[in-house]
């Protein structure tokens, strides 16, 4: 057999793949016979660079392992730094991170739901979508003065509040992107050229999907309830009612229609959030030196199951933090949905999963500061935006 | 009784004293400790009779003179039981887990470029996350490995240059 | 004598000649991403020129000064003669089209099997360009440009030749000249012939839902994947050229051509009929999701062929 396959490489570079990641496929004529995954193109060796800093500092950290879930990323660390400190955030600021963390889960189901619709060729599909994923990154904005890393959590609470005008806006907004998101639902159902190439591709039975430990979207798309937001309630969501969503097509369609109708529940989230939301203080004030002791925190982030484990040793760095990215979590289901499948069909396959790869690169270390330039110390970026502010 | 105390007494009950240090840390947080070679049997245990399907995830920590792993596995994704297990920093050699969850592969291979661990029996240790020219011997989340190794490595641009 | 030669000299170099159909060729592809951009609800070209029409032509210009480069492994006589071909093959086939007046630049009978030859040859230059390329992608994109050839070669050819039937003569400049004079466009006489000519064009020009050889998301950019510089730049006009060729095969064929209506000179028509199937292109373009190899292949033999035969039955029926 060993004489008749033929090796295409995809990536590191590669259209279908928006971040630098190497598939060895071994393919005879048109299919999949097996793949090989190397990944870590993209290390910044994040973890050991927790370790190296305060928890304060690995915060921000955090929030930069993944420019599309890094709301979800932060709300897991803080959440795990809190329950080592064995701090409860103030019920408000709850719901301000569900808030947020609701808003960014629609607008990542909406990028993926362009790329997509790109990977199978569907450019007016995709140009559509990400017009109107502008209006959630607006309303991101409204809400924490950034359209990407928001910044939003901190260690004891949130940073920022909403007031009633916020609230009037995202309402609106959320009115909009609700019409819009019905319409896309309905026309993906519809189209013929978009069902011919994604039903039964990339099958991931139910048993399967349990067995290589898929998470999130994908292995709600098998059929398998498992959501993290509602078996784990983190955050209010244990005070809002909401639905796990389900599809039984095991197929790209199955994935592609779980985010859409995801997109429509995290509205709901949002609006029962919005009106369910309790007054008082934002955030409590913590101690920067934690007691020794150990936490494991999860969230459901737009891709899945994200974990992190922290360990304190009674000073202000951590001793460890482990994080586990969804994706990492789902290549095992990926290689077994390729094999078998056209070469055709990779890239749709690819996306399925609605890959993050700065999210599972991120361990070692690679501080590229001391070749640049200037150099600039903490104490000087300090000073520097001091004076900027001044001038202003 | 809660879900959580049942399972843990049925664990306790099974295993006696094998399994140590096991307490709820929280609701759907287990914590448990035991040696390298009782471990499989936990895993197995787990999986096949308590249903904890789905691995999350492999920690792998520095001590010191030892490593500690900590095998985090879930039931119905729901409640979160980590088993913590030492091995030698000198020989670490542990078997593998990948015939019970075959997803644990790819953490296996994460934990072995990371900290150095020989999993006995995974198919597939070759570089996940390092370089293919990352020197042998240096694992960047050992303790004794230093940022400013690391970044002479980095400047250096691996074993080959 | 010498008047006349110097007559036909400048018809085939300025107009409606080489010159002419280069600038047509830009302004169609500015026409077609303008249109296809606000479709998509996208702004498309703006910087250069007003409205950006110029900006195809700033891309041809900015390829010509880019680094020329043959790959190692590439053949160099096909690497260098596919560019050239993908270029010259379409603009002679638009100089026996009517583009004008009733007559062609160069019109003889049987013209139309010629044009047929053209399109036939273009594919399979780019098959060999694509193969002989020395990259895993070319040389897929390269076997598939072939592949969908064996999908839309009959349909294409049943279809081109349907309107020979009723004006019985295989001059595409006598075929356009008895529509018009009858009045018997082949889309009322023939509608099924256009809908088919329409979805074969689709797939010879790779645009959606057969851009199967060029996919970009699969294999980057497939048989072009290796070409730079001026070659690249002459692939790209002659992608242009190629559209226009399409929308003037269909205007021609199918609507009857440039006739004088009023006194509107031939040419106007000619050109808002263009444009109007340029349009149509555009607008199936941007409708439909790329189809995989296998189903273009099925589905054509399945639906597209019958149809062209079904259409040919009827016509022979008829007349």
């Amino acid at each position: 057999m060993s004489g008749s396959t033929i090796k295409v490489i995809i990536g590191p570079q590669h259209p279908a793949l928006k971040e630098p990641e190497r598939f060895i496929l071994e393919t005879e004529g048109e299919y999949v016979v097996d793949v090989k995954v190397r990944i870590g193109y993209i290390h910044r060796g994040i973890e050991k660079a927790m370790e190296n800093r305060t928890y304060l500092q690995g915060l921000y950290l955090s929030e930069r392992v993944c420019g599309i879930c890094s709301d979800a990323h932060t709300t897991c660390y803080v959440q795990g730094v809190e329950e080592l400190l064995g701090v409860e955030p103030p019920p408000r600021s709850r719901f301000i991170r569900v808030v947020v963390a609701e808003l960014e889960r629609i607008h990542s189901h909406l990028l993926w739901l362009g790329i997509a619709a790109h990977e199978i060729g569907f450019d007016t599909l995709f140009m559509y979508v990400w017009r109107d994923r502008e209006i959630v990154m607006d309303l991101l904005e409204i809400v924490s003065g950034n359209r990407v890393h928001y910044a939003t959590n901190t260690i004891g609470g949130v940073r920022r509040d909403l007031n009633d005008e916020k609230i009037h806006k995202i309402l609106k907004g959320l009115k909009t992107l609700e019409d819009r998101a019905k319409e896309y639902l309905k026309m993906i159902q519809k189209e013929q050229t978009v069902l011919k190439r994604t039903v039964n591709v990339g099958i991931l039975s139910k048993s399967d999907a349990i067995k290589y430990g898929a998470v999130g979207p994908t292995v709600r798309a098998s059929g398998v309830k498992r959501d993290v937001r509602a078996d784990d309630p983190y955050a209010a969501y244990d005070e809002i009612p909401f639905n796990v969503i389900v599809e039984d097509g095991c197929d790209c369609l199955a994935r592609i229609m779980v985010r859409s109708r995801e997109v429509l529940e995290s509205i709901h989230i949002i609006r029962e959030a919005l009106k369910r939301m309790p007054g008082g203080e934002i955030r409590v004030r913590v101690k920067p030196r934690i007691p020794p002791a150990e936490a494991l925190s999860r969230v459901e982030a737009p891709r899945g199951e994200l974990l992190y484990y922290i360990r304190s040793n009674g000073t202000d760095k951590p001793e460890r933090c482990k994080i586990r990215t969804p994706t990492l979590a789902n290549i095992p289901s990926l290689c077994k949905m390729l094999v078998g499948g056209y070469i055709a069909d990779v890239p749709i396959v690819l996306a399925g999963i609605d890959p993050c790869f700065a999210c599972m690169d991120r361990v070692l270390v690679i501080d590229r500061e001391k070749r640049e330039a200037k150099v600039w110390t903490l104490d000087m970026l300090r000073r520097y935006g001091r004076e900027w502010y001044r001038k202003r | 009784m809660s879900k959580e105390e049942e399972i843990l007494e049925k664990i306790k009950e099974k295993f006696g004293n094998k399994v140590k240090d096991m307490t709820i840390k929280r609701s759907r947080r287990i914590f448990a400790e035991t040696d390298m070679k009782n471990l499989k049997e936990i895993l197995r245990y787990a999986k096949d009779e308590l249903g904890f399907d789905h691995i999350s995830t492999i920690t792998g920590r520095d001590l010191g003179e030892e490593l500690e792993l900590i095998y985090h596995i879930a039931y119905q994704n729901a409640i979160e039981l980590s088993i913590k297990t030492k091995i030698p920093k000198e020989n670490p050699r542990i078997t593998t887990i990948v015939d019970l969850y075959p997803s644990a592969g790819i953490y296996e291979r994460e934990v072995h470029d990371l900290l150095g661990v020989v999993f006995e029996g995974n198919p597939d240790l070759s570089p996940l996350l390092l370089p293919d020219n990352w020197p042998k011997g240096v694992y960047p989340l050992r303790k004794d490995v230093t940022l400013e190794e690391i970044r002479e490595l980095i400047e250096k641009g691996g074993e080959k240059g | 004598m010498v008047s006349e030669a110097l007559s036909f000299i400048l018809q085939l170099l300025i107009f409606p000649g080489f010159l002419f159909i280069i600038c047509l060729a830009f302004f169609s592809e500015w026409v077609l991403r303008k249109f296809v951009a606000r479709i998509q609800n996208r702004m498309g070209p703006t910087y250069t020129g007003s409205g950006g029409i110029l900006q195809p032509f700033a891309d041809f210009i900015k390829l010509l000064g880019k680094e020329d480069i043959v790959p190692a492994f590439a053949e160099r006589t096909y690497f260098t003669l596919t560019p050239l071909l993908c270029l010259t093959l379409p603009l002679t086939a638009l100089f026996i089209l009517p583009m004008t007046g009733h007559r062609a630049l160069i019109s003889f009978e049987g013209d139309l099997i010629f044009l047929a030859f053209i399109f036939t040859t273009l594919t399979i230059m780019v098959f060999l360009g694509g193969f002989l390329s020395g990259s895993v992608f070319s040389m897929v994109g390269g076997v598939r440009a072939a592949t969908q050839l064996l999908g839309y070669e009959i349909p294409f050819l049943l279809a081109l030749f349907g309107p020979a039937i009723p004006a019985s003569s295989l001059s595409i400049s006598k075929i356009s000249t008895w529509q018009a004079q009858n009045n018997a466009w082949g889309l009322w006489t023939q509608p099924i012939g256009f809908g088919v000519l329409v979805i074969c064009l689709l797939a010879e020009l790779e645009l959606l839902p057969f851009d199967i050889p060029e996919a970009e998301t699969e294999i980057v950019a497939g048989w072009n994947v290796e070409f730079t510089g001026r070659r690249l730049a002459l692939v790209r006009l002659g992608r242009d050229v190629e559209l226009v060729l399409a929308s003037t095969i269909l205007a021609d064929l199918y609507l009857g051509g440039p006739q004088q209506v009023w006194i509107i000179p031939p040419i106007i028509i000619f050109l808002a009929k263009m444009f109007a199937c340029l349009l149509l292109i555009g607008y199936l373009k941007t409708l439909f999701a790329r189809f995989r190899i296998d189903q273009v292949l099925s589905g054509m033999w399945k639906y597209v062929i019958p149809a062209a035969m079904i259409q040919f039955i009827i016509l022979k029926l008829i007349w």
